[in-house]
């Protein structure tokens, strides 16, 4: 036989091996030239920072809690708020309204949270006074919230700072109109203690007139009026003149200041705010039966809604739609008001719905009268070009018409709370520091970037480019709540501050509220989605199919591999909190 | 906490590359990433025709940074044992054989072949990702189509007219030691039964719903939460059958609305889109009845 077949011929080399193996990965393909959209990283604004009046970065310290660095959150909180432990307390926190969570299992208590802060920095050691850098002189006129954090801001900026208060001690309304059992004393002194220290002089019983001025205004570079508002309004009805018919604010500057004024056992407070809410919840601590009477119903109070439930918790008696037309008196001494029945017609210009007369008339017996239908401002110390209409005029950043003079809080038309005194004393200071800088010929940074989404306040860190958060790719645009992704949060309702019950035999005095305790608190931060700003969850790295996605070597957090990404968009769907955008640009 | 962080149970390693061919969004290709970073490096890929024969990459390219063995539509399980064999005689029992096949794979074409497998109980991992259709060759429809659905051989005129194949029930009658179901919406509890898996012997088998943007027609971005409302309507509900019998039924993360969920899963779907009220309502009390079996299986194993 001849040879074998085959084993004459030249082996052959196949063109494929009998099994193709694999010489490359999928790498060579550039997949990423499918897409016509992209990810990209942006950190945007939660929508609780927008809603503070005060412009305080309540994501950003909730953020720094749910890493257990509690300290590192109370200076973020520090660094834009001088009074956190007063409005932990006392604030209608505007942020909470706003709040992603509320959306899905009811708003973060942001404002129990602030005020485990707040008072974590008054156990603290007091801060290190900063050291003055600046040689303009600042007087600051009202030592109410507006005129604090001004100061405080101007002097963590290097200004010195003189606040000039014409009471006896500092504090402003939080001293004199706020009661002791929503805002004990200790924490209020404890609190001003802190803004002493940390480089602001307060001069009381200074008060400033028409006649000091001049003299004020040649010591200073630059004034800031933020005297408030302290004269009760009047009705205009018969009998207002009679004893036994007083101002609200006026009865609970008495009782502040520790004296407790006879009321008589029936006392009828006129109005719905927070100047009610105190007078009637004040007169039932000395002993009185209070019966609100308002014009409109429950709803339309503006009263903060905790001081309505608490006053109504306590045994505050309510008389809604009832307009006062005139005080009576009987055998020489007031015995009640006599009221128009009302009913709610269509909203009025203000939005809220008008109160109209139905015709019929009551009456509610009182042996005292408490009037607490608004406070204006008094404008007697003012330079004529500032008072326009009864108000104060001032621009977004304080300044009134006189140069170099600024002005903020009660005394011009703003919303009358803490926390927009304390955003309008902080805006002052950015506006004060740019006008003097400017004076001195140094550029100033752009203001149009300093609000916490289009509508917030300002953020006095970046005024300062002195905000400790890394912000990547910042949008200054607020996510809503479509853009949280609730799947990967669970349910966790939120928690209710404890409240003690009224004790009026033993300590009427003692603080109701006790907010939510240390451990409680930071489970309530828990809750916290950290809408807007990436915490690196590596939610978008797991869920990439592309593994277009990884850990950034350059300062940032991830890099996004453009010749991988086919822009599906799963990442930034799955991202929890919104921080990532699918933008067409450069594509 | 109330975010569920879960970076630190998913493994780092990468042994998937970028650059493969799966359309932006597909389920498939997370879940073949997911399930290789459980499996680890160490590992055999049996793949039967499918979409991953194309995501993998034309030759000389591959999609995995392990062997991977492209193989005849009908045949994953048969291989699967041949190479296990192959690797046994050679020593190298500590690598591990498993098949990723599709739904047509392994409901439809690959059924014998697995079945003989698991009877004989060869030891590998058989992973099937299903799509709910024969994607690759352009959306036809597989007994693992759930019941309405359009694809191109169920057009809507006629769509869908059986009730998706009990997959898991036909596996763990074979008494196998493992079988379940995973998504890639729940990455730490696929990842979990991987390992779980991963531990014992013989065959098991890891039912994977895999959500395709295309063939089911919805938005890209979408995928994961398709996989999501999938388990949280009941519709693909998480389960283990350990040796056959003993039903767990995982546990919902969070309380959620199956019927809510439900509407949402169908609404998202382009091949759903022409359901009526009433079909839909079928659909809701077919899952209502599959879940109260599962249920009393469950409990049956308490
Ligand atoms: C009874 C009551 C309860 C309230 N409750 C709340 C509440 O719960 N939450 C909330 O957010 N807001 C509340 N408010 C509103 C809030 O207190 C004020 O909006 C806020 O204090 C305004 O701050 P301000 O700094 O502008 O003025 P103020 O706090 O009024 O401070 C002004 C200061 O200027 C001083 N001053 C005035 N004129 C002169 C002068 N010529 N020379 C020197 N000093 C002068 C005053 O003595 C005072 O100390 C309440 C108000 C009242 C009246
Ligand atoms: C015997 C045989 N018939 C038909 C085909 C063509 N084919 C390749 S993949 C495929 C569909 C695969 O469907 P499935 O297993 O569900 O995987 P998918 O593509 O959906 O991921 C078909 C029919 C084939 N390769 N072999
Ligand atoms: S969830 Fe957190 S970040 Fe989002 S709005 Fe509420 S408090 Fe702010
Ligand atoms: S998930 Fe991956 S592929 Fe999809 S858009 Fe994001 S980075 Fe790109
Ligand atoms: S998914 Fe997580 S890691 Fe990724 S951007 Fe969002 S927050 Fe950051
Ligand atoms: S057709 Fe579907 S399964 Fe196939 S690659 Fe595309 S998305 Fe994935
Ligand atoms: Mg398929």
């Amino acid at each position: 036989m001849s040879e074998p077949i085959g084993t004459s011929v030249p082996p052959r080399r196949p063109a494929t091996p009998p099994i193709a193996v694999s010489a490359t990965t999928t790498e060579v393909n550039k997949t990423g030239a499918w897409k016509y959209i992209r990810p990209v990283y942006h950190d945007r604004v939660a929508p609780c920072n927008q809603g503070c009046p005060a412009g305080v970065d309540v994501e950003g310290y909730m953020a720094l809690l749910r890493e257990g660095k509690i300290d590192e959150a109370a200076e973020l909180l520090a660094l834009e708020h001088p009074m956190p432990a007063v409005t932990g307390r006392v604030c209608n926190h505007p942020c909470e309204s706003g709040c992603n969570r509320g959306h899905f299992d009811g708003a973060v208590a942001i404002h129990a949270v602030e005020r485990m802060l707040g008072d974590r920095l008054l156990a603290a050691a007091p801060p290190a006074p900063a050291a003055p850098t600046r040689t303009e002189r600042v007087a600051v006129v009202g030592s109410g919230p507006a005129g604090l954090a001004c100061a405080y801001h101007l002097a963590a900026m290097g200004y010195p700072v003189d606040v000039l208060e014409r009471e006896d001690r500092a504090g402003g309304m939080l001293r004199q109109g706020i009661p002791e059992y929503r805002l004990p004393r200790d924490v209020l002194d404890a609190q001003i203690r802190r803004i002493e220290a940390s480089g602001v002089t307060i001069h009381t019983g200074v008060q400033v007139t028409e006649a000091t001025l001049p003299e004020i205004r040649s010591r200073y570079s630059v004034i800031f009026f933020a005297t408030g508002a302290y004269l009760g309004r009047l009705l205009g009805v018969e009998g207002e003149e009679l004893p036994g018919v007083w101002q609200g604010l006026d009865f609970l500057r008495r009782v502040n200041a520790g004296l407790r004024p006879p009321l008589g056992e029936r006392v009828a407070v006129i109005g719905g705010g927070n100047t009610a809410m105190d007078c009637a919840r004040t007169a039932l601590r000395l002993g009185a039966r209070p019966i609100v009477v308002y014009r409109r119903t429950r709803d339309e109070m503006p009263a903060i809604a905790e001081e309505i439930e608490d006053a109504w918790r306590e045994g505050v008696e309510f008389v809604f739609l009832a307009a006062p037309t005139a005080f009576r008196t009987a055998d020489g001494l007031l015995s009640g008001v006599a009221c128009a029945r009302m009913k709610l017609a269509d909203a009025g210009p203000d939005g809220r719905r008008r109160p109209v007369a139905t015709g019929e008339s009551l009456f509610v017996q009182a042996d005292t009268v408490l009037l607490a239908t608004g406070e204006d401002p008094e404008l007697e110390p003012w330079p004529e070009e500032v008072v326009r209409g009864g108000a104060v005029a001032i621009d977004e950043w304080g300044e009134t018409a006189s140069p170099l003079v600024f002005a903020g809080g009660d005394v011009s038309g703003d919303e009358r709370t803490v926390a927009r005194a304390l955003g309008a004393g902080k805006r002052a200071a950015i506006g004060i520091d740019r006008a003097l800088r400017r004076r001195a010929g140094v550029a100033t940074p752009d203001t149009s970037a300093l609000r916490w989404g289009p509508t917030g306040a300002p953020s006095v860190a970046r005024w300062r480019d002195a905000d400790p958060v890394l912000r990547v790719a910042p949008l200054n645009e607020v996510v809503p709540f479509e853009d949280v992704n609730t799947a990967h949060f669970q349910l966790r309702p939120r928690n209710a501050d404890r409240h003690a019950a009224l004790d009026a035999a033993g300590a009427p005095f003692a603080e109701v509220n006790g907010g939510l305790g240390d451990d409680v608190a930071l489970v309530e931060a828990g809750r916290c989605f950290n809408c807007g700003v990436c915490n690196e969850c590596e939610l978008c790295l797991i869920f990439c199919g592309d593994v277009a996605i990884s850990h950034s070597h350059d300062g940032g957090r991830f890099d996004i591999d453009m010749n991988f990404c086919k822009g599906c968009g799963v990442c930034a769907a799955e991202c929890p909190r919104g921080a990532i955008s699918m933008t067409r640009e450069g594509l | 906490m109330s975010q569920i962080v879960i970076k630190d149970r998913i493994p780092e390693r990468e042994l998937m590359t970028s650059g493969h061919l799966a359309c932006p969004g597909c389920g498939g290709a997370l879940a073949m990433r997911l399930v290789l970073k459980a499996m680890g490096p160490q590992t055999v890929v049996v793949l039967p025709a499918c979409c991953w024969s194309i995501i993998a990459g034309p030759f000389p390219q591959s999609s995995l940074r392990v062997p991977l063995y492209h193989t005849a539509f009908e045949t994953g399980a048969a291989v699967a044992s041949g190479v296990r064999a192959a690797l046994d005689m050679r020593g190298e029992t500590e690598t591990k054989v498993m098949v990723w096949a599709g739904d047509g794979g392994t409901f439809d074409i690959g059924l014998q072949a697995l079945s003989g497998a698991a009877e004989r109980g060869e030891d590998f991992l058989y992973f099937c990702y299903d799509n709910e259709a024969y994607m690759n060759t352009g959306v036809q429809r597989s007994s693992a189509t759930p019941w309405g659905a359009w694809t191109t051989t169920t057009p809507v005129e006629q769509p869908q007219s059986t009730a998706k194949k009990d997959m898991l029930a036909i596996m763990a009658a074979h008494r196998i030691a493992y079988a379940a179901t995973a998504s890639v919406g729940y990455p730490v509890d696929l990842i979990e039964k991987v390992q779980k898996a991963m531990a014992m012997r013989g065959t098991r088998f890891i039912h994977i719903l895999a959500p395709c943007p295309p063939g089911w027609k919805f938005a890209d971005e979408q995928s994961i939460e398709l996989a999501r409302l999938a388990v949280e309507s009941r519709v693909f509900p998480l389960v283990e059958v350990e040796d056959g019998d003993r039903w767990t039924l995982t546990p919902a993360e969070a309380a959620t609305d199956a019927d809510a969920a439900l509407a949402k899963y169908i609404g998202a779907q382009g091949r759903f889109r022409h359901l009526k009220p009433e079909q839909v309502e079928q659909i809701r009390r077919n899952v209502d009845e599959r879940w109260q079996r599962m249920e009393k299986q469950a409990s049956l194993s308490d």
